[in-house]
């Protein structure tokens, strides 16, 4: 089930997040529209992690607000903002994955939050023929249908992102954050991970946002780029209109 | 006189002043029993009686040694072989009990539960129920119930759910919470990301210290025979006090032999479970 054209968007205006009295995202305002692809660049501890987790309301602004498909994430009740989440596929930095669990019932997981309890617990035990189909087709999406009995923890590090990549999309979701999704992955498997996500919401008219530290692989494959500094939008932009001067002081910054 | 020495208030360590006192309270204590090293010495007649026993070891009865065996008692071996199944059933019931009691405290007691006032109360059940042994509760029983195979079960089901819900809140807390975060993060609820999240990781080792506890509970369940309930501690006593040393070492042998089973089970399973 793909999202509707319009679903996906967010506005962020004034948003500013301080953890314990020290400011971690200071004024962030801007827009991002549905089926849009977009990456935020920027050295560690720039505020990268914590811009993505409030787009899934894992974290609230202290000041400012997030709004997403035109609801103020913090004006929603608990179950509200669960149900909000479930349609917002997360691949987190290291792959959040149950090891000794089989590839097919890790992907499963990702709908537990819309689902009862007792078909979750079925679900994650013995998924039933339709769950299994399910995930076969989204593993030969992500390019490892032989693995779906295998046990998560005898894939490499490449392999296990893509069974969280299927998660996420296990969701069917309208939107899809990736939090430098490549970070554990060999730098060589790292290109084609990162192709592999972006065509895949490409293809499902999903919202793509991804932390990424590795610049050359965002100006590649992301048409727009939203740089953090301390906190703060350095740059928000097409990423063809960033002269090679720019890349240069961001290279720099990134090597630091 | 060297200046630095007199910073130092003790001419000995503060490791050195702990490792002293627990050796003077030794003394004191050794003092407290009277005891003297000519109890050690065994008298004449517990020489001979530890050496017929010792000597029993290596031939182990597989006959009655009584010369009068009544009308209608099963081959000794079989005897044996049935004592060695009620044991294990007095233990399987009683661990089928405190594995589910303890599954349920267990969770309770673990972050998981969501309110430190449940917490708290779990915790609170868990210590009362595991700081009493399962032989005091079996004196308890018995003075309430009689001797019924259930006050045995319910002897031991006691203190192992304190000691399996403690361990397996314990496992609980332990278990990485990555996972768990990414399906809080995918609109899972709180409770059913930590069940769906952590009891998976954790599960390998709560059935092999569950495992580890069943074998306790069959050792328990055979130490409750010397009250009268029907296990094989019921007949070691028995025989012992018949001064039937050969027959006692059969039922020790049959004991071990299936401790031993057990850890070749248990061994196996954990191979399968092994990350």
């Amino acid at each position: 089930m793909n999202p509707a054209p319009d679903e996906g968007t967010y506005q962020l205006n004034n948003v500013s997040v301080t953890f314990a009295q020290t400011p971690v995202l200071s004024d962030v305002s801007f827009e991002i529209e549905a089926g849009e692809v977009l990456a935020i660049v920027g050295p560690s501890g720039a505020g990268k992690t914590t811009l993505l987790r409030l787009l899934n309301g894992m974290v609230g602004p202290s000041q400012g607000s997030v709004c997403h498909d035109r609801a103020n994430l913090q004006s929603l009740s608990t179950s509200q903002l669960r149900r909000v989440r479930a349609r917002i596929g997360f691949v987190h930095q290291s792959h959040n994955l149950i090891p000794n669990l089989r590839v097919v019932q890790n992907v499963v997981a990702g709908k537990l939050g819309q689902r009862g309890f007792l078909k979750s617990a079925r679900s994650m035990i013995r998924p039933h023929s339709g769950d299994q189909a399910g995930v076969h087709a989204l593993l030969e999406r992500v390019g490892i249908p032989e693995k779906l009995f295998e046990r998560t923890d005898k894939l490499s590090g490449g392999q296990t992102q893509r069974v969280a990549l299927a998660r996420a999309l296990f969701q069917e979701p309208k939107v899809l954050l990736a939090d430098e999704p490549v970070a554990a992955v060999d730098p060589a498997r790292a290109r084609d991970l990162i192709r592999l996500m972006v065509d895949l919401a490409r293809e499902d008219n999903l919202t793509l946002v991804a932390c990424m530290h590795d610049l050359s692989l965002a100006r590649e494959f992301f048409p727009r780029m939203i740089g953090l500094r301390a906190g703060r939008v350095a740059f928000d932009t097409q990423t063809d209109e960033i002269s090679e001067e720019v890349f240069d002081e961001l290279y720099s910054l990134a090597a630091r | 006189m060297d200046p630095r020495e007199l910073k130092r208030p003790l001419p000995v360590s503060r490791r050195g002043v702990v490792l002293f006192s627990i050796a003077a309270l030794g003394i004191i204590a050794a003092f407290a029993l009277e005891l003297s090293p000519q109890d050690l010495a065994p008298h004449a007649g517990g020489v001979e009686i530890a050496r017929e026993f010792f000597s029993a070891a290596l031939s182990p009865a597989i006959d009655y040694e009584a010369e009068f065996v009544p009308d209608g008692a099963p081959p000794f071996l079989i005897r044996t072989l049935g004592a060695i199944r009620r044991t294990l059933v007095f233990a399987a019931f009683a661990m089928s009990l405190a594995i589910v009691a303890g599954l349920a405290l267990g969770f309770l007691a673990s972050s998981g539960s969501g309110s430190a006032t449940i917490q708290l109360i779990a915790r609170l059940i868990i210590a009362a129920a595991r700081s009493v042994h399962e032989l005091l509760w079996a004196v308890v029983f018995l003075a309430a119930f009689g001797i019924s195979p259930a006050s045995a079960v319910i002897a031991i089901a006691i203190p192992f759910t304190g000691v399996l819900a403690k361990i397996f809140s314990e496992l609980l807390d332990e278990a990485p919470d990555d996972a768990a975060y990414a399906l809080r993060a995918a609109g899972t609820s709180r409770l059913r990301a930590f069940l769906f999240g952590r009891l998976p990781s954790a599960i390998p080792d709560m059935a092999a210290y569950s495992f580890y506890r069943f074998e306790c509970a069959v050792r328990s369940s055979a130490v409750l025979g010397f009250f009268g309930f029907e296990t094989i501690g019921y007949y070691i006593k028995a025989s012992f006090e018949n001064l039937h040393y050969h027959e006692v070492w059969t039922y020790l042998y049959a004991l071990i032999a299936v401790v031993l089973a057990f850890e070749y089970w248990s061994a196996a399973l954990r191979k399968r479970f092994a990350v």
